[in-house]
């Protein structure tokens, strides 16, 4: 029975028309998965020297144990965002003559086979070895790394129960937030030392076997509170949640002004808010908007006079975040209902112009909440300004242009992390263009003249692109309308 | 009203629509009927532009439909779910259509009010988005939509599918007034043979994208249309 159902899930990925369209997409993630995983290891075999020369420890093992509960939250944090759900799988099973609990056991179990699975294994395990082997003995080895495995393990399955459970409500997000705060304010207020806490427990693995027994204990319980919890919910109505549909009610009223296209832009703003997709990457570029945090304020990118080469791009990204992620996928936004706007008059065009002018309008927000950067200097909201005139003039025309090639359906009620429906080999290409484009205007004036003259370059070829507004959106809506009959039959195809 | 010349689409080398010559005329109720796979709904995207027609063209008072877009203000479709904004909720649905259309809002109302018996309290002023609506109900928002902005034709793709009897019925009695009313051109394929008879004056149809019947007496209709199914 459960090769049985291997065997379908082999087969369903095998046959999914998106597998045969974006197979090379495909090698490129296991590729990408198997870079990251390497990546990891070689910093799990160096992490005894990090340790120790980076951050001039004198006992690694002391340090690291210390800082254990801080990964673990890290862990907590990137497993939240990244783990996949396996309930959309079960729609398909309920309904035939296999018990539940056979088809969650499986679901959970299939669950597992991940690359997170690996990531403490081998990120710890080769520091086992390095460290704690010789300095406590092998038993102690074994049951230290034990103990930490089955932590992180038991987090795979507290974090299945805890999204499915909270997802997409306000308790969740809040409890995510607690987390974060929890592991950033503690060290740096000094109320306590979280690090401090924990770290007897992975100490006391060293000397006797009862935390491994514990840690077990708890992945256990973990993977039964899992299980009981989708056993008792494995229900059609229980799996599609129901969404609080005040919250998402609202509109961008002064879009109306606009004419049709703002209408549309209104509809594409619903459509963001009301799906789980497009409405994360709206919050992507609200978190960006911190991104600056970590260059503005970092001492190694000081320079003696004018400011680091490399503020330009986290600029234009601060700035242009949205449009970037949100434009890279352009037309299949609307890839469900695209027969809509072939159908009405002009309806392509307000739809293109919509969208346009949706990214303005986030873009200007954008820029306008970045104005606090001033804080750091005012060069900084001089880059801001110059990499927003870019970003509307030029980044924003090549976004939409280049997405306009062989655009692809997708589900916009799939999470947005590690979900690459609807990306073809164009949105791969498309970032190098995007992070090029800048500097190629910047970079000349500012090695000749001054970084200054360099900002101001950009601003007027930004300008110079925002004058030419017209002629370029036109090119953008005639391509949609050359290849209207290619777009909606790839549209109306099951993802 | 709308004119199909020479008319023929070819995936590779297989013809799934190969039409010489159709007319419709103004204020008919035109019926296509045909087995699965016979081209209707194919006949229907390629009305609409939808989809490329290999050879040939469709006008809508002598307007090429993949040149020109003017048409679009004339015709009103419901085909498929591709056709509805799923996220909205119906209200907030024909609130956009209304704007799309340059309709006043009493002119909204005043079309939604047709709509009511159809509609049978389940469609506005429900907190539920379209994608969540049953399948009849999701036809009904549809075929509300279709009808908006007075379109002088309307195509609907299986409208009686999914719908409970009554609906079957109302829907049958709006379509009808319609077309008296109005003098609205319907397109209307179906499967069921009983309620296309009744409301068509005239019936194509089509076998693996050949028209092999346009049937034009109503008195002959249900006759040769059993004949032709075994039913």
């Amino acid at each position: 029975m459960v090769l049985q159902l291997i065997r379908l899930e082999l087969l369903k990925s095998m046959r999914s028309t998106s597998f045969a369209k974006s197979a090379l997409v495909a090698i490129f993630l296991a590729f990408l998965a198997i870079v990251l995983l390497a990546y990891v290891l070689l910093l799990g075999i160096v992490l005894k020297d990090v340790l120790e020369k980076v951050l001039e420890s004198q006992d690694a093992y002391a340090t690291l144990s210390g800082g254990l509960i801080y990964f673990f939250l890290f862990e907590f944090m990137y497993r939240y965002f990244t783990q996949q759900l396996p309930v959309i799988e079960m729609e398909r099973f309920l309904h035939l003559p296999i018990s539940k609990s056979k088809i969650i056991h499986f679901l959970l179990g299939r669950s597992f086979i991940s690359p997170l699975t690996l990531i403490v294994p081998l990120l710890f395990g080769p520091f086992a070895i390095r460290e704690v082997l010789p300095r406590f003995g092998d038993v102690a080895a074994i049951s230290w790394i034990a103990s930490v495995i089955l932590t992180s393990w038991s987090l795979h399955w507290l974090m299945l129960w805890f999204k499915q459970k909270f997802e997409d409500s306000l308790m969740g997000i809040g409890i995510v937030f607690a987390v974060l705060l929890l592991g950033a304010g503690s060290n740096y207020l000094g109320w306590y030392n979280l690090g401090e806490i924990l770290r007897p427990v992975f100490d006391w693995s060293l000397t006797s076997p009862l935390p491994v027994l514990i840690m077990l204990g708890v992945f256990v319980g973990m993977y039964q509170l899992a299980f009981m919890y989708y056993r008792s919910n494995a229900y059609l109505e229980d799996l599609t949640e129901e969404e609080n549909i005040r919250f998402v009610n609202q509109e961008l009223g002064f879009l109306s002004r606009f004419g049709l296209a703002g209408e549309f832009a209104n509809l594409e703003w619903k459509l963001i808010i009301r799906h789980k997709k497009p409405r994360t990457y709206l919050m992507l570029a609200g978190f960006f908007l911190l991104y600056g945090l970590i260059f503005y304020t970092n001492p190694q990118y000081k320079t003696e006079e004018g400011f680091n080469h490399l503020f330009v791009f986290v600029g234009s990204f601060i700035t242009g975040i949205f449009m970037l992620q949100y434009g890279q996928l352009f037309l299949s936004w609307n890839s469900a209902n695209f027969d809509f706007f072939l159908q009405k008059r002009e309806g392509v065009e307000a739809l293109v112009m919509g969208k346009y002018l949706l990214f303005v309008v986030v873009s200007v927000l954008c820029l306008l909440a970045s104005i606090p950067y001033a804080y750091f200097g005012w060069d900084i909201l001089l880059i801001h300004v110059a990499a927003f005139f870019f970003n509307m003039g030029v980044v924003m025309h090549m976004v939409v242009y280049l997405s306009l090639w062989k655009p692809k359906p997708m589900d916009l009620n799939k999470g947005a992390m590690f979900n690459y429906e609807g990306v073809g080999i164009a949105q791969f290409l498309m970032i190098i263009p995007m992070m090029v484009a800048p500097y190629a205007i910047y970079l000349p004036f500012a090695l000749i003249f001054s970084q200054y003259i360099g900002l101001v370059a950009m601003a007027i070829a930004g300008m110079a692109g925002i004058i030419a507004f017209k002629p370029l959106s036109k090119l953008s809506v005639k391509r949609v309308l050359n290849n209207r009959y290619e777009i909606s039959s790839s549209f109306r195809q099951e993802i | 009203m709308i004119d199909i010349q020479g008319l023929k689409k070819q995936y590779k080398s297989t013809v799934v629509l190969d039409i010489p010559e159709l007319f419709i005329p103004k204020s008919e109720c035109f019926g296509l009927v045909g087995n699965n796979g016979a081209g209707k709904t194919t006949l229907f995207r390629i009305i609409l532009d939808l989809v490329r027609a290999t050879e040939g063209n469709v006008r809508i008072d002598e307007e090429d439909v993949s040149q020109t877009e003017n048409w679009k203000w004339k015709v009103g479709a419901y085909l498929d779910e591709h056709m509805l904004l799923s996220y909205l909720t119906p209200d907030e649905y024909f609130e956009a259509l209304r704007k799309i259309y340059r309709l006043s809002e009493d002119d909204l109302k005043l079309h939604l009010a047709r709509f009511e018996e159809l509609f049978n309290g389940e469609i506005l002023g429900k907190k539920k988005y379209i994608r969540d609506l049953s399948k009849g109900n999701l036809k009904k928002v549809g075929i509300a939509a279709a009808m908006m902005g007075n379109p002088e034709v309307v195509m609907l793709d299986e409208p009686f599918e999914n719908l409970d009897p009554s609906s079957q019925n109302r829907l049958k009695r709006l379509v009808l007034h319609e077309k008296e009313n109005s003098q609205v051109t319907f397109l209307i394929s179906s499967h069921d043979l009983n309620h296309v008879t009744d409301i068509c004056d005239r019936i194509v149809l089509l076998e693996k994208g050949n028209v092999i019947k346009d049937i034009k007496e109503k008195a002959i209709m249900v006759d040769e249309l059993n004949a032709y199914f075994g039913t």
